[in-house]
């Protein structure tokens, strides 16, 4: 069984829980130790229940875990909610007064500071530190890093309760690793990615969960050389990355279902006018408002279908966030290749969850699209056997035409019975160039081995990867990264076998895809649909019992 | 158009960096009749479509046409954040006060009373004016022109399309068939001597109705979004090299 763990910290939102989270994920990495990443928290700027927890290992992590070594309660409300989950040995850190355990004055010591809330996170990562043993000194300079803001406040609360938590507890010294980590999260991933592969130009409105993507991009745009922007709604969001497009700008956009919902007009007209931009779709909760911060993939049919009319479409989910980098790239260059719309299919769980990962940004390619090499007059739909019409861009000497009418080859309005049949005919043989050129690449992961096969998309993939490794488990875990196109031919290989899916939705979206286009008789589904992501040892023993 | 695109080459604004871009409606037809280089886009989104053009190459003279449902309407909330955000282009509205591509029903334009086969007793919403509401914004280019006076449009349009900025023109275009007003026009239009010496003053004039003051309302310079959202910068021509681009990702990557 794998040795991981695991370190928790509740509270209110405005206490600074969060950051927290993600700094004691950067302490285990200091430790050279792997570590996974997840939040939750309610759609409340200040008052609501907030928890961290990161889970860490020697060897990669996939998923947090439940059950923890550490729980920091820096209310009575978090003490109460977590108190089951505190391992048998594990160390419970209360606000003094608020249950059993180690009760530390963490609010009462946070009063003389001036963020006097915002300060109390970092009370729960010195008593991590202390308990791991990490020596003060080493310990204070990573702080100094780690809250750059009011650093000096920082230090002499820190100390405070570091000099308690090493008094009261013998420390745990977990073993280290041998290789420097970093933590990324799943929304700046995605980002970086899309970057690498030459992104120009980034338009969003915000909206959990893929809000991180903006604020990335925002805080970077000067040193990647990126125009980022945020315009009145999603309807503009989209119009004006078509508009960049129609430049040579490769654009990008980000929103979870309800903002994707304004998008659909202009993704068909991205299909019609073949323009190339690339949509990320955020799952979130739904349907509707639904629960806005929390994880959900009940958006696959929806991805697979927007936008009236047939035109070329793509659609990929990454199953980790390494997969989310590449991918991001990836698709940006599909897009442009293919000159159609593309959609990023992630989740909440993906985009704000973060993890120990290597990202080599020279391993994403920047793939030049086909150009006009200006040997006849311009023709921006001009027939080919493949269906890809070379591209032009202002200024030009040639007149270039892109229109949502259907159009000639040259882009004037049509309304002819035969050039409305022929462009059809157009957009189809570039849909089958897609997925000639798609068969090429790789479309489908797996893992494990076994009889039995596990089907998952999109970030349950890491749930049910650390479920197999906590119980060893002899399933194999088979993850489509496209799901429009349907990599069938990788996926016909397992029809006959014993099938399952995994997903986070209420009514098997993935089984009824594989049984709709590869045929595959699914004997059954795990289903969430809490809004939580999975955790790997309640995941393991029902994959246990689905295997009896 | 045809008259304004010689005017503009010798204002040494070419062809060849021109764009014009379409919304769906009468207005949008004009891109089947003029040989340049567009964007027919859908209705309502034209200027979401030309802020994105330029916001990624502003060397390109953008111009994009509306009607009055389609900017006014279906997309009025682009129309006013272009005027907010003073970005750099040149909104046309044929404003001929009815939906006439979808055969006449009221328009946001239509007075009180205009009868169309969606409210066959006329309309019951009365209008709103576009020019006001722009310059309450601060649009820093307004203008109203007239479809009758062509060669007084065709010198707008020069105009607008030469100022820096967000700048507008509302072309009083009657729709021969479902809402023909040229009698009406010819008799009360009056060609403004020049522009309005205050916001004030112009909304002032946008809302008088004894007769129909065509011209340019308002100008001001003021700067652009783009300049200052990034500087002076080319996003297209300008990009990062992939050799920087990696270099700059790599320093985020490493542990």
């Amino acid at each position: 069984m794998k040795d991981v763990f695991t370190y928790l910290i509740g509270g209110k939102a405005g206490q600074g829980i969060m950051k927290a989270g993600e700094v004691a994920g950067n302490l285990f990495s200091m430790l050279k130790r792997y570590s996974f990443q997840v939040n939750e928290y309610p759609s409340l700027i200040r008052g609501g229940h907030n928890f961290a927890i990161v889970s860490s290992c020697v060897k990669p992590v996939f998923s947090f875990y439940r059950d923890a070594d550490v729980i920091v309660a820096l209310d009575r409300r978090s003490y109460e909610i977590h108190k089951p989950h505190l391992k048998p040995r594990g160390l419970m850190v209360v606000n003094e007064g608020d249950g059993e355990g180690l009760g530390l004055p963490i609010v009462a010591e946070s009063r003389k500071y001036q963020r006097s809330d915002l300060i109390q996170g970092v009370a729960g990562v010195a008593v991590l530190a202390a308990f791991l043993g990490v020596p003060e000194q080493r310990f204070q300079e990573f702080l100094k890093e780690a809250y750059p803001k009011g650093a000096e406040e920082n230090q002499a609360y820190a100390q405070t309760m570091y000099g308690l938590t090493k008094a009261k507890t013998s420390p745990r010294v977990v073993s280290q690793g041998s290789k420097p980590m970093r933590n990324i999260v799943g929304n700046d991933a995605i980002a970086m990615g899309a970057a690498a592969a030459g992104l120009d130009c980034y338009f969003s409105y915000p909206m959990t969960p893929t809000t991180g993507i903006l604020h990335f991009f925002a805080s970077n745009a000067d040193v990647l050389r990126l125009a980022v922007m945020q315009p009145e709604n999603e309807l503009a969001v989209a119009n004006m990355a078509i508009g960049a497009a129609f430049t040579g700008a490769r654009s990008m956009v980000g929103t979870s279902g309800g903002g994707f919902c304004l998008m659909e007009e202009a993704f068909s007209l991205a299909g019609m006018i073949e323009a190339p931009v690339l949509f990320v779709l955020g799952q979130r909760r739904g349907p509707s408002t639904g629960g806005p911060t929390y994880t959900e993939q009940a958006d696959l049919f929806f991805a697979l279908t927007p936008g009236q009319g047939e035109f070329p479409r793509l659609v990929a989910s990454p199953g980790s966030i390494e997969e989310a980098f590449s991918l991001a790239g990836a698709m940006l260059n599909l897009v442009w290749r293919f000159q159609t719309p593309g959609i990023l299919l992630t989740e909440k769980h993906l985009a704000e969850s973060s993890m120990s990962v290597d990202l080599d940004p020279d391993h994403v390619p920047w793939v030049n699209p086909v150009l006009y090499a200006g040997s006849e007059p311009y023709e921006r739909y001009r027939q080919t056997p493949d269906g890809i019409s070379p591209l032009a861009f202002p200024p030009s000497s040639q007149v270039i035409k892109w229109n949502s009418y259907e159009h000639k080859p040259n882009g004037w309005t049509t309304e002819d019975p035969a050039e409305f049949t022929s462009m059809h005919e157009k957009r189809r043989r570039k849909q089958e160039s897609l997925v000639s050129f798609l068969r090429t690449q790789k479309t489908v992961n797996t893992y494990g081995d076994g009889e039995t096969v596990l089907f998952t998309f999109g970030s349950t993939t890491l749930s049910v990867r650390e479920a197999m490794e906590y119980s060893d488990l002899k399933v194999q875990l088979v993850q489509p990264i496209f799901l429009g196109p349907l990599p069938v031919w990788e996926l016909e290989q397992y029809r006959g076998r014993r099938a399952f899916t995994i997903e986070q939705n209420s009514t098997g979206q993935l089984a009824m895809l594989l049984h709709d286009k590869v045929g595959m008789q699914i004997t059954g589904s795990i289903l969430k649909y809490d809004g939580r992501p999975f955790e790997p040892t309640e995941l393991a023993h029902q994959i246990q019992e689905v295997l009896r | 158009m045809k008259k304004a695109v010689p005017l503009l080459e010798k204002q040494g604004i070419s062809q060849e960096g021109l764009v014009i871009v379409g919304g769906i409606g009468c207005h949008g037809k004009i891109m089947d009749y003029l040989n340049l280089t567009s964007l027919y886009a859908i209705h309502g989104r034209g200027s979401a479509v030309a802020q994105g053009m330029k916001l990624a190459n502003p060397e390109l003279s953008v111009i994009a046409f509306g009607g009055d449902g389609d900017a006014y309407g279906e997309g009025l909330e682009h129309t006013l954040f272009a005027a907010k955000r003073n970005s750099d282009f040149t909104l046309v509205v044929h404003d001929n006060g009815t939906y006439a591509l979808t055969t006449g029903q009221f328009s946001p334009t239509s007075a009180v009373g205009f009868k169309g086969p969606s409210l066959p007793k006329g309309s019951v919403e009365p209008p709103l004016n576009p020019l006001v509401l722009l310059l309450e914004v601060g649009a820093s280019f307004v203008a109203r022109g007239y479809a009758g006076h062509i060669d007084h449009l065709a010198s707008l349009l020069v105009r607008a399309v030469q100022h820096k900025g967000f700048s507008v023109i509302d072309v009083l275009q009657p729709s021969v068939v479902f809402n023909n007003s040229f009698k009406e026009y010819n008799a009360l239009v009056r060609e403004l001597p020049s522009p309005a010496a205050s916001v004030e003053e112009a909304i002032r004039l946008a809302k008088v109705t004894e007769y129909l003051p065509i011209g340019v309302f308002y100008e001001v310079n003021q700067p652009v979004f783009h300049e200052r959202l990034y500087g002076s910068w080319n996003p297209v021509v300008q990009r990062a090299s992939q050799i920087d681009r990696r270099k700059s990702l790599r320093k985020m990557v490493t542990p």
